[in-house]
Formats: C-alpha cells, structure tokens, sequence
C-alpha cells in the first residue's frame, strides 16, 4: 500500500508510482462511486480526481500540512518542491513518516540527477514531467518508477543506503591494483583516443554490487560528491540489479590478519542477471513481490498506454547526468555529464563519467541565471528605483557577455530565437536611454530570461535520444569492458567471496564513506547471526535503530544509548580533526519535523552539520564519524562502552588506502 | 499565575469543534458549522478557513484511506482529529508535545464534555452555542491548567503531597468513602482538598473528570470568601447531572463486593471480564463509541476500592450542624446501624460498618476485618498500588488554580438529566448519574451517585450523618499540615509517571523557557514519544551539547532523570568514564529519597 504522487498545484498528474495493492486499492474506491459498466479512466485521472481536493487546500493552507495519519496507521507526507507538490502515502506499515519524507527527498534528487537546471523553472519541469507524447511519458514515468524501486529495495536491505554513505570493499592491495589500472591504462587510453567524440572521462569506478571496490578521478576533475555518487549508485543498480542479497555477503571464514578490527568482505556469488530490463527487474529480489509494477496486467489496467512497451535500452548509450561540480571560480550545480555503465559480470559494473564537449554552455547558462535570480531578488528587495544604482550587479558586464553569449549559440533554432528576443526586450527596458529601467517592472522579464535560459539548457542537454556522434564509440567502450575484464578475471572469484566482519556499522561523514559486517538474510548465505528469523529480527531492530537515532540527531542528541528487549544500541557522534583529535562536542541545531531528512543521499546533513562544527575551528579541517553498534543486553554497559571505543579508535586504521 | 496561563495556551494552539451537517449547502457559510472555537478572539475568516480546510481535507483522506484521521500536522502546529457522523474535532498543539498526548488531551477533552453534558449532539439541540462554548473553553481551561509543562505529556491526577501527611488521614479519607457507600444509591466517591485526591474510589480518569467540577466548585467558594462571608458552618452541597459511559459503568459494577442486600445470588456474573489493571493505559480512557447498552443501569454498584486499608478512626467531634441547603438533616445516632452491621457480617457482603467508624477505636471488630480481607483477597493489585497513588507530587501549587476559571453561566444547582440518553447518532448510551459534593472549606467529599438520590431525603441524610463528623475533622487537619516547601531543584531534575495510578511525580515545572528545566522537558518529550512507539524499549539514555538524560521505563511507570553538574567537556566519542552513563545508578540511588523504586 505504497504511493509516490508529484503534481502540479492545479492538481495535474506530473508523476506517480503506486504498488499493485495501492493501485487496486484506489480503484476500487474510484469504482464504488461511478455507475455500474463505466469503464475506468486513465489511473493518474483517478488519482487526479481523488487526491485534488488535498492538493488545492494545500495551496489554500499559508502554514500547510506535512503530515496526516489515520486510525489504522495511514501515513501521508506532504512536501512542496518550488511548484511541485509531492505526497507520499503508506497503508502498509513497512514505512514510517521519516521513510516517506526521505523517499520524496530522494526522488527530487533523481529528477535534479536527470533534468539538471530545467528542474529550476516550474513550468519546463512540468513539460519535462509530463510529456505530451503518451509513449515518451510511459517510458519516462516506468524509468523514474523503476528507480523508486530500485532506490526503496536498497534503502531496505542495504545497509550502506540505510545510512547513506559509500560502502567500500577493503583489500589494500587489490584496491590499489585497480586504482592504478584505471588511471595509467584505462582513463589515460580513453581520453588519448579519437573515437572519444569529444568527451573526457572524469571518473571511473568499479561497483561490486552497490560497493566500490576501486575510484579513480582524473586530475582535472573535480571531486565527486557523495550524494551524486548514491545517485549514480541507485541508476547504476537499476540499469543491472543484481541479484536479492545485496547486502550481502557470507564471512565463512573470517581472515584475521591483525588482533582485532575488520580486515575484509565477503561478497555474495552473483547470480546471472539478464540485461533485458523487464526480466532483470523481477530478477530476484529475496522473493519479495516489490517490482509489482511490470507485472503485466497492471500495465494493461494502468492506463491506455499500455500498449507502448518500452524496449530495452541500448547499453551503449550513455545516460545524461547533471552533477555538482566545484571549479576555481565556485561551485556549479547540475553541470552535465555522460554515464556509461558497463557490465563486467554480473553485479560487477565499470562506470565511466566523461564531461561532454559542450558543458561549458552549461556554466555560462548557470552563471547567468545566478544574476537573474540576484537582480530579480534585488529589485524585490529595493524601495523605488536607485535600486540598479546601489546594485553591485553589474549589469552592464552581464549585458556584453550575454550578447556575445547569445551570438555564440547561433540563431538557427527556435529556442535561441526566442531567448535572443526575450534578451532584445529586457535590454530595451532595463537600458532605456535617459533613464534607469531598473525597477520593479522589470521583475517579470528576469524571471522569462530565467525560463528562456533553462530552455537553452534544455536543448543543449537534454534533447532525446543523445546525438550518436557525441558519445564515445561503441568499440571504445567495448575495448575498455573488456580491459577491465581482463585486468579483474583473477580475482573475479575473489571478489565473488569476500570476507566479513562483526558487527555495527561505522560511518565517516567526511568522505561519505561506511564501513559495516554483513547482515545477510537470505537463505543462500549465513553471517554470524546465522540466517532465518533471528536475523532477520536483528537486521530490522538495526533498521529501526538507524531510523530513531536520526530521529534524535535531528532534535541535537549526538549520543544515544537503548536498551531495547535483549538488545542495547549505542550511536555516537563526534567530531576529530586531521590528526585524529577528538574535538568538543557542542550542541547541534535543532531541526523541524519536516526538515530534509538526515543522510546525504538526497539533502547532505553531515556537510551542513560540518561546516558548522568548522566554524569554531577555523583553519583545521573537521572530520565527523558515526559509530552504530548492537549488542546483547545481558552485557555489563561498561564492557559495551570499552568495545565502542576500542571500535570507534581501530575501525579507520585498516582503511588508509587511497580509494577516493 | 498570569504568566503561568500565558505559557499553557502557548502549548495549545488551536481547538475547535465542526459541525459539518450544519454547512451542507453550496451557499451556507462555514461559520455556521463552528461550533466551539478556541481561542476565541481569532479573527473569523481565520476560524473559516481552518475549520472549512481542517474538516474537508480530513474527510478527503478519510475516504482515500476508509479510515477517519487520527493526526494532521502542519508546519508549526500538530492536530488530533476526531471525527463523529458529521462533527470535527480539532486540537491544535504545539511540535513539541507529543503526538500521543495530543489526541489523548483531545480525546479527554470530549470525554469531560460527555460526562457532563452527555451525547454532544443532543448538547447542541437543548442547549445554545453559546453557553456550550463557555462549557467547553472551561474545559480546555482546566486540561490546561496543571503545574508543569510535563502534564501536557502526561494525563495525571493531582494528588495531594503525602510526605507530611500523618498516613492515618489517609485511613480516614477511606474510611469515609466506604461508609458513603452503605447507602445503596451512592456508587463511589473521592476526596479532595484544595484540588488535589486525597482519596478516590474511582479509576484515575473518572476522577479527573470529577474534578473539573470539584475546581469550578472551589474556585467558587474562594471567590465567594474574598466577596462575602463564608457560611459558618463552612460547608456547602452541589451536585450535578452527569453522564458515563456503558464501560465506566461496566466497570464500577465490576467491583469485587456486592452491597445489594436484596441481590447476593452471584452478583459477578453479570460482570464483564476485569480489565488487568497491570495494561492499563492512558489510553484505556473509555470512549463513548463502541459500547454496548447497558440493561439495567439503576443497579447499585460498588466500586473498586482503592482504598481498601482498614484502620479503626476516631470519631471527631460531631460539632458543626449540616449546612445543607436542600434537605434537613439530623444526625445519626451512634448505635442506629449496630443490627445492620451484624447482618452485615453474617452475610458476608456487607462492607465497611460505620457505625464502628462513629465509634472509638474498636480494633477487633470482625465486620472491619471481614471486610479487609474480602478487599484484599479480590482486589489485590488495587492495594497494591495503592501506596503510589496516595504519593504525591512535591508540586508546590495548590489548588484552585484561576485556570480553572469561574464561568458565570453555570450554576452548582442539579442540573436535572432526560432520564437515559440514548443518542442515536452516537449508538452509545450514556447513562446519567448525579455528582454530588458536599464542601468543607477547602475539603470536598464526591460522590457519584444514582439520580434519586437527591431527591431521597433518607439517603442524604444517612450519608451527612455518617461523613460529617469525619469530614469535619478530616478538614482540620488536612489545613494544618503545613505546605511543603518548594523544595530547590537541587542537583538533579527527574519526572515519575505512574501509569497505572495516572500521577505524575516531578520536581520540575518547565516553566523557565531556555533553562535546563525546559531543555529537560523537551527530552522527555522525545523519549515519552519513543516509549509510546516503541514497546520493548526499556531504557534510553540520549545527550546533546548541555544535558544527558536517562529514561526507564517497564509497564506500570515511566521515570526521567537528569543529573546536574559532571558534564564535564567531552568529545562524544564512546568513552566508558562518561558520567552520562552513570545516569541509571544515579536515577536508581536519588529517586529512592523521593519513594521511587527503580529496581
């Protein structure tokens, strides 16, 4: 009983993803009102109608809803994104209101991760949403639920997205092996090849799963940030699921190489997964029906479309990602990038993110929005019209850098006609001879260049399907697969097999990384919990704990401890600097209930909560660790303590290799 | 206390009740469906706007979910809902209280309305909007009005502070009540003193419900002593009409001790399965929907005694003549029950004799024993708990609390009840009593008792007579117990909920917004909310920058501690010498000084 709806504030279905029992669920309710032998409409009509009532007297509400629950345990979540409206309902009980939020957080960021800066003008969005093309939409509506799920499957069982941040697989020397291997053959071979049309691979890594086992960024590319890397992790797992226990692995024998701390993973024997994207989907998912949606008589009752089935992708096309970029000058959000993922075996994928040749009409576009944005505000701001006077905006810079900008792009298409007439009124009113132009009036004509500028964006960037010669050759990529391939094939099975550890989960939130034991469940592998309904228990009791623990973080408790039925949990927080002192704690700020959830997947909290710790600690750089841990109950708390802080001093020791 | 009042309605933001039946049309406004609106002063259109969003978005989910709504929170404010046919109830809190204590204060809220006004619906039909609204602003007033910020989390009774009471007071408080209940018409009673139980017969949420009578009743009397001459004899009578529940009688009937002489064959069968006191929760409020009619509500029932400790108590001096207004009384001379008694004792059902109570000291009498034992074989966790119950908190404020204020509308006179309120729209019966009172200064004896009763000149006269003299004396000492000093908070801050006996034991106020108190506050909130969600959670101990605090609980109480001084600077890394996780012994060693067992 799961439902994701993005509308409009007029209530128009932009986007929807429901689970089976959700959909029948809301067309039964639809049925019971309409005479007998109607046909049903279109479901995202159904939707429409029913939940418009609650759209609109959201927009009515000056301090509006964030939250409903019912008698029997329905939650609703509401947010507004600028103009889209997102609610997030669960009948079922598998979600809490937090889970909910943080889904409808996640789901911006993919659509932030896949349209870029069009994502900043409401009304290209919404056509961006909602294509008028029946066939396009079902195709772009199935990707983005397909994502959904792939991003809810991971939340559930996988512990690096339970606490959102980077599981890495730790062997020094293999890792080691293939950072090399990637930036002196197979970055440097790329980049020096004709076939690369243009582009520039930025970043390489290699997943094992949803774990990195090797990232190598070139030397003029600017650091990938964590939440970008989830994303891509999550598009990544959904182009090649692999199979159920994502979390894996199996510590059959654990390698002891030192006293104590963890040393090494078991990962999970990865079973054949078909790339054709509607099996792979099904593929198994620990036998738990989440993938509902494919399940083909859905499709048929879902909308009129279904007739359209989406075809499997070309692998070889690459995905158009817009990601954060920090170059000398600033930081630039949603710069666009090409993402190639290619499969080496199954579970094991090389992902290569290459700059494409045209981005930097992507930074001149941001740049000048930035100064639209800033004028507009200004001219809000200001009293009368000296404001333009007063401004430090120097608008007369920004009038030749345009022009000459506007000239650049060529006046062939449509779009650049339009942005270049826009331009030729603003400048006009803004520059009237005699007089200043810069007053309120001139609001609305700053925020059509904003739309206008968006929509250059969008025709450079996001036009379907990618031009074919703007991408690396199919054999270049072929050849790097198969490089990759080569390079890896003796330790395929290896990596097949990873070692394990013990348990907690621990987190530096400097570099997004976690390192934690596996918590397998399934019936293929055993961890130290063995497997079945004990740790099954075990894993949820973890779950729940994440989830309380952010819960007390975000009302400023860094330090937690429960005694929970035979369990304890602690959750610390602290804070080190580079040489590994531990630094005062302080009070943390205090959060709304319906502030952005605490991760960094979707809305970084640990940099927020990092530069504000750093503020009192200028000029040392702040490292900030998480340290989960379970124990039994029956333990005395000092011995539970004394563990925590062997764990809390050792865990990081073992991990000085250059992996990011 | 001003500011005092300006802090509680701070923490409620919004109340109101809708009546959606009233606005059907296109055209008829939504002003015509409000009902009760708080606080009062809001601009209209600001009411419609709520009250029209609030209802009609409520009933959008509602059929989305075929479920009514339970919460609806907006950005800066939390509401419970509660919804019956067409009327919409909404309390508005602040974020930080706890969602559960939010639809429990609501769900009290109407039920305090219920017991007095029964059916809502037909309220409305004999009564004017107006004069219900000032029924239900003075009920929203007295939920507001506790001590401390912790009773927005905590529905509690206050009870009076047993520290420097002489135990024998308490002895003859029971006493009392027990004797009240020979008259077959009388089902139970309590007792206050300046607004807080000395002792009660009821369960914890029948006697909050009491006691907003009992408040506006002493808040009246105080008044009346700055405005006039307090009647001599210094006592005064009232009752009024009020309503309970199919289950609260229920529960009532369920008493282990049947007084009926007329009726001994087996009086338990009719009895419903007793609630395990031991599960007991806030939430077992009975509700007026889902329960089941009730045959024969005339039926004179016993109550559970929670007071079921039995010491002989000496008769103090029958001085004062009965001040009653409404009937002549004469006393009752000291042997007229003797017979009574011994039929009593050989049938085995009668309770407490008080004429043995009227005597001195007779400590061997075997109708006091019998009666002992029958109690405490039957109602064992009754007594056990007992000793909780009468703890009270080291709360400084005294009764009469001018949050409870005076409305002028309503008059202490019997309000006389339609004979059985059947409400169709609400497919519960209420079945009506009377609450009577009967007021020594600041000592009230009440009463739950069938509606003749008032109009039995026999009955009130054997019920005066036999409490009188006690009351009277009970009175005089009760008022030279001197108050408690507020004692200072010392090096530590702790709030004891005894869930079982509704009392909340605490040193803190949380009135000083920013200090250490509220921040206290504001954590038990948090962990009060994890205990709720969660029920295997046993203990939490959780830290921020300025303060560690240490929750426990197990199924009968919660208990919240916080230890002033050693935050000495830490780094928050897991460090076994932390005194945070000393909290747990520390809470177990302190709290024993307060009477709180923690092992």
């Amino acid at each position: 009983m799961k439902c994701l709806l993005v509308a409009s504030e007029s209530a128009e279905v932009l986007f929807h993803w429901t689970d089976l029992e959700y959909q029948q669920n809301i067309q039964e309710r639809y049925g019971a009102a309409q005479e007998e032998g109607e046909e049903l409409p279109a479901f995202e009509d159904i939707l429409s109608t029913l939940f418009a009532p609650i759209i609109i007297s959201y927009s009515t509400m000056e301090d509006s809803y964030t939250s409903f629950t019912t008698e029997d345990n329905h939650i609703y979540v509401l947010h507004q994104f600028d103009e889209c409206l997102y609610i997030a309902v669960n009948g079922d009980g598998e979600e809490k209101e937090d889970d909910l939020r943080r889904k409808m957080y996640v789901m911006k960021k993919m659509i932030e991760v896949m349209f870029g800066m069009v994502t900043l003008s409401g009304n290209l969005l919404r056509k961006e949403l909602r294509p008028q093309d029946t066939e396009q939409r079902t195709r772009l509506w199935k990707y983005l639920q397909s994502l959904i799920e792939t991003y809810t499957h991971l939340r559930d069982n996988d512990q690096s997205f339970l606490v959102e941040a980077v599981e890495r697989l730790i062997h020094p020397t293999l890792c080691e092996m293939c950072i090399e291997f990637l930036e002196r053959s197979l970055v440097q071979k790329l980049n020096s090849s004709v076939e690369r049309a243009g582009e520039e691979v930025l970043h390489a890594f290699i997943l094992v799963h949803t774990k990195l086992l090797a990232f190598y960024s070139s030397r003029n590319a600017s650091i990938l940030t964590t939440p970008d890397l989830l994303a891509l992790i999550i598009m990544a797992q959904n182009l090649y699921p692999c199979n159920g226990d994502l979390d894996d692995p199996s510590p059959e024998d654990i390698e002891s190489t030192s006293g104590s701390g963890p040393e090494s993973f078991y990962t999970p024997e990865p079973s054949p997964s078909s790339r054709d994207s509607s099996s792979s989907e099904k593929c198994g998912r620990g036998g738990t029906p989440v993938f509902e949606f494919v399940d083909p008589d859905i499709q048929m009752a879902e909308d009129s479309l279904h007739t359209l089935e989406v075809g499997p992708p070309d692998p070889s096309t690459p995905r158009r990602v817009f990601l954060d970029v920090s170059l000398k000058d600033g930081l630039y959000p949603m710069m666009p990038h090409s993402m190639y993922c290619l499969p080496l075996w199954p579970g094991i994928t090389l992902v290569l993110l290459t700059k494409i040749p045209t981005s930097a009409v992507a930074v001149s576009v941001y740049k000048y929005l930035e100064d639209f944005d800033k004028l507009e505000k200004r001219l809000r701001d200001s009293q009368g019209s000296s404001a333009a006077a007063r401004s430090p905006l120097n608008m007369q810079d920004v009038r030749s850098k345009l022009d000459k900008f506007i000239k650049a792009l060529g006046p062939n298409e449509l779009q650049f006609a339009q942005l270049h007439s826009v331009w030729t009124e603003f400048k006009n009113r803004a520059f009237a001879r005699g007089k200043s132009g810069f007053t309120k009036d001139l609001i609305p004509l700053c925020k059509k260049m904003k739309t206008q500028l968006c929509g250059i964006y969008r025709q450079c960037f996001l036009t379907d399907p990618p031009d074919v010669s703007h991408r690396l050759s199919l054999g270049l990529q072929e050849r790097a697969q198969a490089m990759v391939r080569e390079k890896l094939m003796d330790w395929k099975d290896f990596l097949d097999d990873f070692p394990g550890l013990i348990h907690f989960i621990c987190v530096d939130r400097s570099s997004g990384q976690m390192i934690a034991p596996s918590l397998s469940i399934t019936e293929r592998t055993t961890s130290e919990l063995g497997k079945g309904p004990v740790a099954h228990y075990i894993k949820n009791k973890v779950w729940g704990l994440v989830r309380t623990t952010r819960r007390y973080l975000q009302k400023g408790y860094s330090t937690v401890t429960l005694r929970d039925g035979d369990f304890y949990f602690c959750y610390f927080l602290w804070f080190e600097n580079e040489t590994g002192y531990k630094l005062d704690s302080v009070n943390i700020p205090e959060l709304s209930d319906d502030s952005p959830p605490i991760g960094m997947l979707a809305c970084d909290y640990y940099k927020r909560l990092l530069r504000y710790y750093s503020k009192n600690h200028k000029g040392e750089t702040v490292k900030c660790y998480e340290l989960l841990t379970v124990h039994l109950g029956v333990i005395p708390t000092e011995i539970i303590l004394q563990h925590c802080r062997q764990l809390a001093s050792k865990l990081w020791e073992p991990s000085r290799n250059p992996l990011l | 206390m001003a500011d005092l009042m300006l802090l509680d309605t701070r923490r409620c933001v919004y109340f109101f009740l809708y009546d959606g039946s009233k606005v059907r049309g296109e055209g008829d406004p939504t002003r015509q469906g409000i009902c009760y609106f708080y606080p009062e002063e809001t601009p209209l259109d600001k009411q419609d706007l709520l009250c029209g969003q609030l209802a009609g978005v409520a009933r959008c989910v509602s059929e989305l979910s075929s479920s009514p709504v339970r919460t609806l929170t907006l950005r800066r404010c939390k509401f419970a809902i509660h919804t019956k046919e067409d009327l919409f109830w909404a309390l508005g809190c602040s974020m930080d209280v706890p969602t559960v204590s939010v639809c429990e204060l609501l769900e009290h809220l109407i039920n305090i309305f219920c017991f007095y006004n029964g059916s809502v619906r037909q309220s409305y039909q004999l009564n004017s909007k107006e004069s219900l609204a000032a029924r239900w602003a003075r009920y929203l007033s007295h939920v507001q009005s506790g001590p401390s910020e912790l009773c927005y989390f905590f529905r509690c009774l206050r009870t009076i502070d047993s520290t420097n009471v002489d135990p024998l007071l308490f002895l003859k408080a029971a006493l009392i009540l027990q004797a009240c209940q020979r008259c077959p018409l009388v089902l139970v009673g309590c007792i206050f003193f300046r607004g807080r139980v000395v002792s009660t017969q009821m369960s914890p949420q029948l006697t909050m419900k009491v006691m907003v009578y009992e408040s506006e009743i002493y808040t009246k009397s105080q008044k009346s002593k700055e405005a006039s001459t307090s009647s001599p004899l210094g006592g005064a009578v009232s009752s009024t009409a009020v309503f309970l529940t199919a289950s609260e009688l229920q529960y009532l009937q369920s008493a282990p001790v049947n007084k009926d002489l007329g009726s001994q064959t087996a009086p338990h069968k009719k009895d419903p399965p007793k609630k395990t006191r031991l599960s007991r929760t806030l939430s077992d409020t009975p509700s007026s929907d889902s329960e089941t009619p009730l045959q024969s509500p005339f039926r004179p029932h016993l109550s559970e005694s929670h007071d079921s400790l039995f010491s002989p108590a000496s008769s103090q001096s029958a001085e004062s003549a009965n001040p009653s207004p409404r009937s002549a009384r004469t006393p009752l001379s000291n042997g007229r029950d003797s017979g009574e008694a011994e039929e009593e004792v050989q049938e085995g059902s009668y309770r407490g004799s008080f004429q043995n109570e009227e005597d001195e000291g007779s400590h061997g009498d075997s109708s006091v024993f019998t009666e002992t034992h029958r109690v405490n074989g039957d109602g064992g966790a009754a007594c056990g708990a007992d000793g909780d119950h009468r703890g009270a908190d080291s709360e400084k404020k005294l009764a009469g609390d001018p949050g409870v204020c005076c409305r002028k509308g309503l008059k202490a006179e019997t309000r006389h009840p339609p004979p059985l309120t059947f409400d169709g729209l609400e497919e519960s019966p209420l079945v009506p009593m009377t609450l009577y009172m009967y007021r020594v200064n600041g000592l009230v004896l009440a009463l739950l008792v069938e509606p003749p009763f008032t109009s039995d000149t026999n009955s009130m006269k054997e019920v005066n007579q036999s409490s009188l003299a006690s009351l009277n004396g009970l009175e005089a000492h009760l008022r030279a117990v001197a108050p408690v000093a507020p004692g200072a908070l010392g090096q530590s801050m702790f709030a004891h909920y005894d869930c079982i006996q509704s009392t909340l034991k605490t040193n803190v106020s949380g009135r000083s917004v920013g200090g250490p108190e509220h921040l206290f506050v504001r954590a038990t909130s948090l962990l009060h909310s994890h205990f709720c969600d969660t029920e295997t959670l046993q203990e939490a101990i959780i830290r921020n920058g300025s303060i560690a605090v240490y929750g426990t609980r197990s199924v009968a109480q919660e208990t919240y501690f916080l230890q002033h001084g050693g935050a000495q600077r830490n780094s928050g890394i897991p460090n076994q010498q932390d005194s945070a996780f000393s909290l747990p012994s520390k809470a177990r060693h302190k709290l024993l000084k307060h009477g709180v067992n923690l092992l």
